[in-house]
């Protein structure tokens, strides 16, 4: 059980640090919260047996790792789009291209259809 | 009788017409919005989404192009890039499409999607990698939009005329298929936004589709309750969970 417990802990202790270093680092909370649940129940089984491994302490280490990357990254890094520029130029080319089609087309800006929406 | 009940006709036609009359969208809006993932009320988000509309003109007339682009933030493109654009020429009283273009840029995932409006019928072009191109022609019935302007198109309700409960379809012509999409008026809601404190009209939104939008009343939009009706805040439930659509600032408003 308490070998169990420990491989858990880890595991998830594990999960939380590789999550802490994604895009997706605000779920890193739920492995973290895992793993110290387990964490504890493994050091108190421990504690009763006389004998706590090292590899538990290592589980907490990496475990507040995880959250203060985490929260580091909640609080300090900003949400901003980059490389649009391929974007921005196919806006301005469909812009050019949709000119030179509507051109083409018979268009008559005064009709005044479908006004009220099937209710 | 006739000389009586004309100038009541006339009135109602007159109003009709005020009713088609676009009050709400201006030749310049600039409207940006985070959209963002919920995974047990843990919210991540993920990309920016923008809405704007500008004048186009021809040699013959002079249309309003609404242009909406979805971007993933700079932190998501290593992991999972997304470069989407879609938009609409549409005719700036009534909002009648003649041409829309849908490019989809999502990982490895390309696709583009043009159509082109007359009367009831719409040339399609598909194009997707390895230079695969699909042509067709489709017969739409009267008032099909796309997506982009019946979305602008929900601004156009006067909803200070429908009452709490009243539910209201569009037809809509996406992947060459015209889909059912309807909203159904909840009545008002204050809510607090990044563009201030707003009251604004609560719409539950629905789709024929079963597998886009899930559930009923889980997918929410709140319009702001004045002349712009703009969207401030958006509530979806999809098949991979729930997302949230924010509005972060507005500019160029008609109204």
């Amino acid at each position: 059980m308490k070998k169990a417990l420990t491989i858990l802990a880890i595991i998830a202790s594990v999960l939380a640090i590789i999550f802490a270093v994604l895009p997706i680092s605000n779920f890193a909370v739920f492995p973290a919260v895992i793993a110290i649940i387990f964490g504890l129940a493994a050091y108190y089984l421990s504690k009763r047996t006389g004998e706590v491994k090292k590899i538990i302490q290592f589980s907490f280490i990496l475990t507040s790792l995880a959250l203060a990357i985490s929260t580091y990254k909640a609080y300090f890094t900003k949400t901003e789009v980059a490389n649009t520029e391929v974007l921005d130029a196919k806006e301005t080319q469909f812009e050019e291209e949709a000119i030179d089609e509507l051109e083409n087309l018979d268009i008559d800006t005064n009709e005044n259809t479908d006004v009220n929406i099937e209710q | 009788m006739l000389r009586t009940s004309f100038p009541f006709i006339l009135s109602i036609l007159f109003s009709l017409g005020m009713l088609a009359q676009n009050n709400a969208i201006s030749k310049a809006e600039k409207l940006t919005y985070t959209a963002s993932y919920n995974m047990s009320g843990i919210l991540t988000d993920i990309a920016q989404v923008t809405m704007e509309t500008n004048e186009v003109k021809t040699s013959k007339s002079t249309l309003l192009r609404l242009k909406c682009t979805a971007v993933t933030y700079s932190k998501w493109d290593n992991f999972f890039k997304i470069r989407d654009l879609y938009e609409s020429y549409v005719n700036p009283n009534t909002l009648t499409p003649y041409l829309y273009n849908r490019d989809v840029n999502e990982g490895s995932y390309f696709k583009n999607m043009k159509y082109t409006f007359s009367n009831n019928t719409v040339k399609s072009v598909m194009k997707k990698k390895k230079d695969y191109i699909e042509n067709k022609t489709l017969t739409i019935h009267t008032g099909t939009k796309d997506i982009v302007s019946t979305l602008y198109y929900m601004r156009l309700t006067d909803f200070k005329k429908i009452s709490v409960g009243t539910q209201k379809t569009f037809t809509i012509l996406f992947d060459n298929e015209e889909i059912k999409g309807s909203f159904t008026y909840l009545g008002k809601e204050t809510i607090t936004t990044a563009i201030g404190k707003k009251e604004c009209y609560k719409l539950a939104i629905g789709t024929s589709e079963a597998n886009v939008l899930q559930g009923k009343n889980n997918n929410l939009l709140w319009l702001t309750a004045d002349e712009n009706k703009i969207i401030v805040y958006g509530k979806f439930k999809i098949p991979v969970g729930t997302g949230e659509l924010k509005i972060k600032s507005a500019s160029g408003l008609k109204n």
